[in-house]
């Protein structure tokens, strides 16, 4: 098994955090967990070989996830992000036009969402 | 010139962590707050930190302005685009051009108007009043209001779309009352401040104990009010009867404690008649007896535990009630540090 990948999730969601780092912490898996956008985009200001992949949600406080993901696409234009959103056809649009890599509606399934990752990180 | 924003509160240690890392974004922002908060003052922040320094910072308020004039002001017009264009004219977003547009009090922005900001937003491009020709413009939107944006959307007052294009980057300013470690570091900015204004000794300064009473007054008009406080004294001069007049307003039980007037009580119950004014048979004066009194009395205890830095037993001595029941309230009233 080669080197683990990098994750980073950000959901202002306690309970969503902790299940979906819960879920991807495992030996395919080094997970950093972040619970609005400012602290998430620290992490992604503080690690220096930056993240495989990020998962974000889109409505939060402070920075939203659509926010978060033009920055990652400015500064690290190679990193896939996947958005997940409860909150309609607007986040959701706002989340593609960021170049979102894939777009999941809440609520899924993890698994619908290992599938994404697995998929982005080939 | 910078403004610099004042405080020692965790609150406005974040919003300068925020402004920090978002200032090179030109990401849309939404600035939200009280009246006299300073959300003009955050906005020129994210300005002055950004690349964007050096070209034009545009502010309107779109409260101000009827409908047409505010389109006009926004967008500009050609010669003879309607009646008194003479000459064409310059708007805002051609005059911010590189630089940031500051669109004041925006929830006051008609919806029509909104249609027209929301297209900017999206393709980057507007027309003056009576041409035709796109223009491309890269300005970078700063939006304040000092309304429930939410509660906007909710009434239909304001786009749900353009809310989410809007909202990239939130930053909400608590009232002065909610942070009231940062009033004395306000207070002698000010005074320095205004001081060097004032031709040397020619003011009263204040006796800084006395001022110390000014932590527990309320600030209904926030930092601005504050402004207008200082600069009254060091005009008038008698500090002690300008300090007691606000602590008269703060009276009730017992006014060294308390941080809300009893007017204060009642506009904060406002909201409930805006919530009920369609369906009024959940309306009634028991409902709205027991809600005010939760109300009141998790922002007193809240207020106390903050004054006491949670010190339970400190309290329950200030507040006269026993720690058991303190500790019921903490739980029922949903309290938190």
């Amino acid at each position: 098994m080669g080197k683990p990948y990098k994750l980073l999730i950000i959901d202002d969601n306690k309970e969503i955090l902790t299940a979906i780092c819960a879920f991807f912490t495992n030996k395919k898996y080094v997970v950093v967990c972040a619970s609005d956008g400012l602290e998430g985009l620290k992490f992604l200001e503080s690690e220096k070989k930056g993240f495989d992949l990020v998962i974000t949600d889109i409505v939060m406080p402070n920075i939203s996830g659509i926010g978060l993901i033009a920055m990652i696409k400015k500064k690290h234009s190679n990193t896939p992000v996947i958005a997940i959103t409860g909150w309609g056809e607007h986040p959701e649009a706002l989340a593609s036009e960021a170049k979102a890599d894939r777009v999941l509606e809440k609520p899924f399934e993890l698994v619908q969402l290992a599938k994404l990752v697995d998929e982005l990180l080939g | 010139m910078e403004i610099p924003l004042i405080g020692k509160s965790k609150d406005i240690e974040k919003i300068r962590e925020l402004i920090k890392h978002v200032s090179g974004s030109s990401l849309n922002v939404v600035i939200t707050g009280e009246s006299g908060v300073g959300k003009e003052v955050v906005a020129q922040n994210l300005y002055y930190k950004s690349k964007r320094n050096n070209k034009p910072f545009i502010k309107i308020n779109c409260a101000a302005l009827p409908e047409g004039l505010l389109e006009s002001e926004l967008f500009g017009y050609e010669q003879g685009a309607f009646t008194g264009a003479h000459r064409k004219k310059r708007g805002k977003f051609e005059l911010a051009n590189k630089g940031v547009l500051f669109l004041d009090e925006i929830c006051d922005m008609s919806l029509v108007l909104q249609a027209k900001l929301l297209h900017v937003l999206q393709s980057g491009e507007f027309s003056r009043l009576g041409s035709e020709i796109d223009i491309k413009s890269d300005v970078w939107v700063i939006a304040a209001t000092n309304q429930d944006l939410e509660q906007s959307v909710k009434q239909g007052i304001f786009r749900e779309d353009l809310y989410y294009r809007l909202n990239i980057i939130r930053i909400t300013i608590p009232p002065l009352r909610k942070r009231p470690e940062d009033i004395s570091v306000l207070i002698n900015y000010y005074l320095k401040q205004y001081a060097s204004r004032f031709d040397n000794k020619k003011f009263a300064k204040p006796n800084l104990d006395l001022l110390k009473k000014l932590n527990y007054y309320h600030w209904p008009g926030n930092v601005r009010e504050l402004q207008n406080f200082l600069k009254k004294g060091m005009v008038i001069g008698n500090w002690e009867e300008l300090v007691d007049e606000l602590a008269s307003c703060n009276k009730t039980e017992d006014n060294s404690i308390l941080p809300y007037s009893a007017r204060n009580i009642v506009e904060n119950l406002s909201f409930l008649e805006e919530k009920n004014g369609a369906d009024l048979s959940s309306f009634s004066l028991k409902k709205i007896k027991k809600k005010a009194l939760e109300k009141i009395e998790r922002e007193v205890i809240s207020y106390v535990l903050g004054k006491t830095g949670w010190n339970r037993s400190k309290a329950t001595k200030i507040l006269k009630i026993s720690y058991k029941t303190l500790l019921t309230k903490i739980s029922d009233l949903d309290i938190k540090k």
